[in-house]
């Protein structure tokens, strides 16, 4: 038998191991949701959507739509009363009496071709009668506005979340710590300001894609391309009033999410025409137009901020008031309200905070989870106002941070005591990296240049008990297959999941694989693919379900060899003894067991492992203060700083160098987690700098990537640096935390305080186009 | 405004003739219905989006010389209808002698579209904010135009009469545009500002051209042209007359990107505001003539 070296078998962590899905993505081999073929009993679903933000339905004759031939069948919310929606149950599948933005689907069909589905989309005669729609926030929560949900009363909604039933106000909530109102005389400088940040939209390369198929007994598959099988299985389920194991999800890996396919969007479109039409799949692929509008967007966000430090630049008050452009239905953006809520204070320890954060009806697209779920939105403002409340104490903003920014032991906006951070060494690091406080030379007179900074910190958003389960069983050539829930969105979380679970058994990581799709009859449970909870949250379900499985080997090993588990290890591929120097390979053993001497009969068998993860310490916070023992599970904190150059001639920013600092407990895989760093700063950038939906009476102006810009490889900067900080998260894989929407959070307000730091000049929001920052400079008579 | 959630191309018959006079034919026989075709890159965008329904689309690429990239040395550059712009970039004699028409191809959307998109058909297309038009103006580029009754050859400054619209007539086909030599010590530039660094429509575009000209008060004759600041590719002449009569000095070139950005009409759109473009047109001209004028004195 050969020997095993165990001397040099380094540890998958930490390594920079390949892709586990490179190849099959680079060749092209790699399938995606709109790859299932399903031969010529598929049919083409198309769906009638709104030209309204706001209207009665009056009637809806589908009688010549039905006559058309080649039409199989054709649906309205008069069919499906069920409501469906994660945090809070407020919407139809298909409309039912109220449209409540353009775009809100009001029927669908189902035919042999697209064209025909077209055809009879516009032979369905909607007759409407409009009503005034609510545009902005702000006037949705004035008395004046018309109620968007009159029914808000009567929904079902999670316990932690706080509708005001007879308000367009879904969620309201409050934070009420200390006594801000009597800190405020003892501040030597306030700074006050309102921020106004627009909707973006998620843009995945990949458009949304179902295919749904309803058998005769009922039983429903669905392919599509998601970040939440899970969620799916069971809200579809629970709207369409069937059984969560009549529902099967399979969801092949993604082409980029950022939020956009969590929890239910079009989804149960076609899930719901395919109940008319038995026995035929049933496919809805939205088009780039549709996603801009009818998939979710970045809700908008209208933020005003008090803030408030004494003479020696501590921070001493935060009043902030949230009015959250949620849309039409705010299923999920209830809690983006209750995220930014908690983490209202940024990351700094303030005495007295008062906040109030509402989620707001409009008659807007709806705002759904982007990465960053609401942080890069309310860091975008407060991070500017740190600048400003440092500048008018005559301190250093970097010195000020350090000074009130989050360090172990800290007492929380929430009250509750901040486990270990490394966010002081982020903050350190990326001012270094900088060069801050040195002004480096423009590169032509008509250039200035400026460096900002900003600090950033998110929890991930969830229910208090969003679990994770994970298994792996063994081949017959010891290769190990690994069962997960959670999907490979372009994160990487396969990889990391291959590499923990290679770790944790103590086989190669060339030796595992990942179980997929990700099917819901095959795949252990997955809360959903958010809230960059994975490597933390699923990778414990893995390293647990591995370690059940090295036990079961180590038993059967250590039983026949007559010796304790405790003299032995996997290392390799390879079980050995450290007592006896005995080895054995895992493949000879995994499947069929050993033999016991004599020919006395067996011991062992195939081998499988699983377990389980999910939080069991989150406690509830109080409605009216915010306050609570444990808010969340922990928080990734984080630093950027930005060096760029503003063209006086035209208003151009371009950005010259990015740094990027980030405290992920441990870098499982530090290059993927360089990777994250980037592309997320590449997309903050992009917010920063091109995004908008151009909103006009409710309709999107710019749906398309004519004009609706995003960064290209082209005006990514050069210099692009990322460094990683680790202070291990106590109850994370290796002491792991999530990194993955955390990178694009502090990136607006970088570059607003360095167009500040540049040029003078500050805005209500962005993005800072090149037109807005010209502008901007000829009304400031910087520039002629 | 309703969104448009699924624009398809319409259907349409594809036509390939064989002679430049069987498509002059066929063009004519459908006036309305019928249009000659290139790269179509703008026109399948038009035609999914629904701005255009032609039932015919005449792919004239194979026919006589529409393929062809000419340098003469006596005569100049006769670029085909059907060459590509990468192919533009590519050719050596445009480097050497027409660099300023390979930069602004370069400007132009991807790679990728720039194999496919050619500069008559940037031209034929007639969008204001078309990036090679300028190039081609401020050569004194003149078009090759077949019809019916024969050939005919239009000045390009003549050519473009709105947006999308242009003097063709059914049954002209534009089989080339050719550029005659460029002026003795030339030097050119294009400044293009789009929102972002790559592949955006240009939101004002600056062509500037400038060489010795002993015929002139100032020694030197600049030619300028601007992208979308008008319903049509713009030539600010007062500009250009100013320079001819003054001293080059930096005032001077100050005082004509003023008067360029006197001559444009731009409009408020989803891109841009009226405001900030005039100020671009200004700003940029003034960079361009500068730049122009560095290389040449």
């Amino acid at each position: 038998m050969e020997k095993a070296n165990t001397q040099n078998i380094p540890s998958p962590i930490g390594e920079n191991k390949q892709r586990i899905d490179a190849r099959d993505k680079v060749t092209g081999a790699a399938i995606y949701a709109d790859d299932f073929q399903f031969g010529n009993s598929l049919l083409h679903a198309r769906i009638k959507r709104s030209p309204h933000p706001h209207a009665l339905i009056k009637k809806i004759d589908t009688t010549k739509a039905r006559a058309l031939p080649g039409v199989k069948a054709i649906v309205t919310g008069e069919d499906f009363p069920g409501y469906i929606g994660l945090y809070l149950q407020d919407r139809f599948i298909f409309c039912r009496e109220r449209v409540r933005y353009v775009g809100d689907p009001v029927a669908g069909v189902a035919a042999i071709s697209e064209e025909i589905a077209q055809k009879a989309l516009d032979m369905i005669e909607v007759e409407c009668e409009i009503l005034e729609p609510v545009l902005d926030p702000e006037f949705g929560v004035s008395p004046k506005a018309p109620l968007i949900h009159p029914d808000l009363g009567q929904y079902v909604v999670a316990s932690f979340i706080l509708p005001k039933p007879g308000t367009n106000i879904s969620n309201h909530f409050k934070i009420r710590k200390g006594d801000v109102d009597s800190a405020w005389e003892k501040c030597a400088a306030i700074v006050e300001r309102k921020y106004r940040i627009p909707h973006i939209q998620h843009v995945p390369i990949e458009p949304h894609v179902a295919i749904a198929k309803v058998d005769e007994s009922g039983g429903v598959t669905l392919w599509g391309s998601s970040q939440s099988p899970f969620a799916q299985r069971n809200l579809i389920a629970q709207s369409m009033g069937i059984s969560q194991s009549d529902m099967r999800v399979i969801a092949p890996i993604v082409g980029g999410g950022f939020g956009s396919k969590a929890g239910v969007s079009m989804e149960a479109l076609a899930v719901a025409i395919a109940t008319k039409v038995k026995g035929r799949p049933v496919k809805l692929l939205l088009t780039r137009e549709e996603e801009f509008f009818t998939a979710f967007v970045r809700q908008g966000l209208v933020a005003y901020f008090k803030m408030g430090c004494d003479e020696k630049g501590r921070l001493l008050a935060v009043e902030n008031r949230f009015y959250w452009d949620a849309g039409a239905y705010t299923e999920y953006g209830v809690n983006i309200t209750r995220a930014s809520g908690y983490s209202s204070s940024g990351p700094y320890e303030v005495p007295n905070v008062k906040t109030d954060s509402y989620c707001v009806y409009t008659n807007h697209p709806v705002g759904g989870p982007m990465r960053g779920f609401g942080m890069p939105e309310m860091h975008a403002g407060l991070e500017q106002c740190i600048d400003e409340l440092a500048l008018q104490i005559g301190m250093d903003a970097v010195a000020f941070r350090k000074l009130n920014c989050l360090k172990t032991g800290s007492i929380l906006v929430t009250g509750s005591k901040m486990h270990p951070t490394g966010l002081p060494q982020c903050v350190e690091i990326v001012a270094e990296a900088i060069g801050w406080g040195k002004k480096s030379p423009p590169s032509a007179p008509h250039k200035r240049r400026g460096k900002g900074l900003a600090l950033m910190w998110k929890a991930p958003a969830m229910p208090p008990n969003a679990g994770s389960s994970a298994w792996v069983e063994l081949a017959e050539d010891g290769t190990l297959n690994v069962g997960v829930g959670g999907q490979e969105i372009g994160q990487g979380v396969f990889t990391v999941a291959a590499q923990m679970a290679a770790a944790a058994l103590g086989v190669p990581y060339e030796s595992v694989r990942i179980a997929t799709p990700i099917d819901t009859r095959y795949s252990p449970y997955e809360w959903q693919t958010v809230a960059s909870r994975l490597t933390w949250s699923m990778g414990n379900a893995i390293v647990r379900a591995a370690k059940d499985a090295r036990r079961q080997i180590l038993e059967v090993v250590a039983e026949a060899w007559e010796e304790t588990i405790e003299d032995l290890d996997i290392v390799n591929g390879v079980v050995i003894s450290f007592k006896s120097e005995k080895e054995i390979p895992l493949k000879n053993l995994v499947i069929y067991g050993l033999p016991k001497p004599g020919d006395q009969g067996w011991r062992g068998g195939p081998v499988i492992g699983r377990s389980n993860f999910m939080p069991t310490y989150v406690t509830g916070l109080d409605p009216e203060t915010g306050q609570g023992e444990r808010a969340v599970v922990h928080y990734t904190t984080g630093a950027q700083a930005v060096e760029l150059e503003v063209d006086l001639d035209t208003g151009r920013i371009e950005i010259l160098k990015g740094v990027s600092a980030f405290d992920v407990g441990k870098a499982i895989n530090p290059e993927m987690v360089k990777a994250q760093m980037e592309g997320g700063f590449v997309q903050g950038m992009s917010s920063a700098l091109f995004e908008i939906l151009q909103l006009k009476g409710g309709v999107v102006q710019n749906p398309s990537f004519v004009d609706y810009r995003i960064a290209t490889s082209a005006d990514i900067p050069k210099d692009l640096q990322a460094y990683i900080v680790e202070v291990a998260q106590d109850d994370g894989p290796w002491g792991a935390r999530g990194i993955g929407e955390h990178s694009m959070v502090p990136t607006i307000p970088a570059i607003a305080n360095a167009i500040y730091d540049a040029v003078g000049v500050r805005f209500e929001g962005p993005p800072f186009t090149a037109e807005k920052v010209y502008l901007a400079m000829q009304d400031a008579g910087l520039i002629e | 405004m309703t969104i448009n959630t699924h624009p398809t191309l319409p259907e349409f018959e594809y036509v390939r003739p064989e002679t430049l006079a069987e498509a002059s034919e066929f063009l004519t026989r459908y006036p309305g219905e019928a249009r000659p075709f290139l790269g179509g890159t703008d026109i399948f965008v038009r035609m999914r989006d629904g701005l255009i329904t032609p039932n015919f689309l005449v792919d004239v690429k194979k026919l006589d010389g529409t393929n062809d990239l000419r340098f003469e040395p006596q005569a100049g550059l006769t670029l085909g209808a059907a060459v590509n712009m990468n192919r533009v970039i590519a050719s050596r004699e445009v480097q050497a002698h027409y660099p300023l028409l390979a930069e602004a191809c370069r400007s132009v959307a991807s790679y990728q579209l720039r194999t496919r998109a050619t500069v008559v058909g940037n031209i034929c297309n007639a969008s204001p904010a078309g990036d090679t038009i300028g190039a081609c103006l401020v050569f004194n580029g003149v078009l090759h135009i077949h019809e019916v009754n024969g050939l005919r050859q239009e000045p390009l400054a003549e050519f473009f009469l709105g947006p999308g619209k242009t003097t063709l007539k059914p049954g002209d086909i534009v089989t080339a545009i050719h550029l005659p030599l460029p002026p003795k010590g030339c030097a050119g530039v294009y400044l293009k500002l789009g929102r972002n660094k790559l592949s955006d429509l240009s939101l004002v575009g600056v062509t500037a051209l400038g060489h010795p000209d002993p015929s002139l008060p100032s020694g030197y004759r600049f030619r300028l042209a601007l992208a979308s600041v008008a319903p049509v590719p713009l030539v600010p002449t007062q500009a250009e007359t100013y320079l001819a009569n003054q001293p080059i000095t930096p005032e001077t070139i100050r005082e004509a990107a003023h008067l360029a950005a006197e001559a444009c009409a731009p409009i408020d759109d989803l891109r841009g505001s009226a405001r900030y473009r005039k100020e671009m047109v200004r700003n940029l001209s003034a960079k361009a003539l500068s730049e122009v004028w560095e290389k040449l004195k």
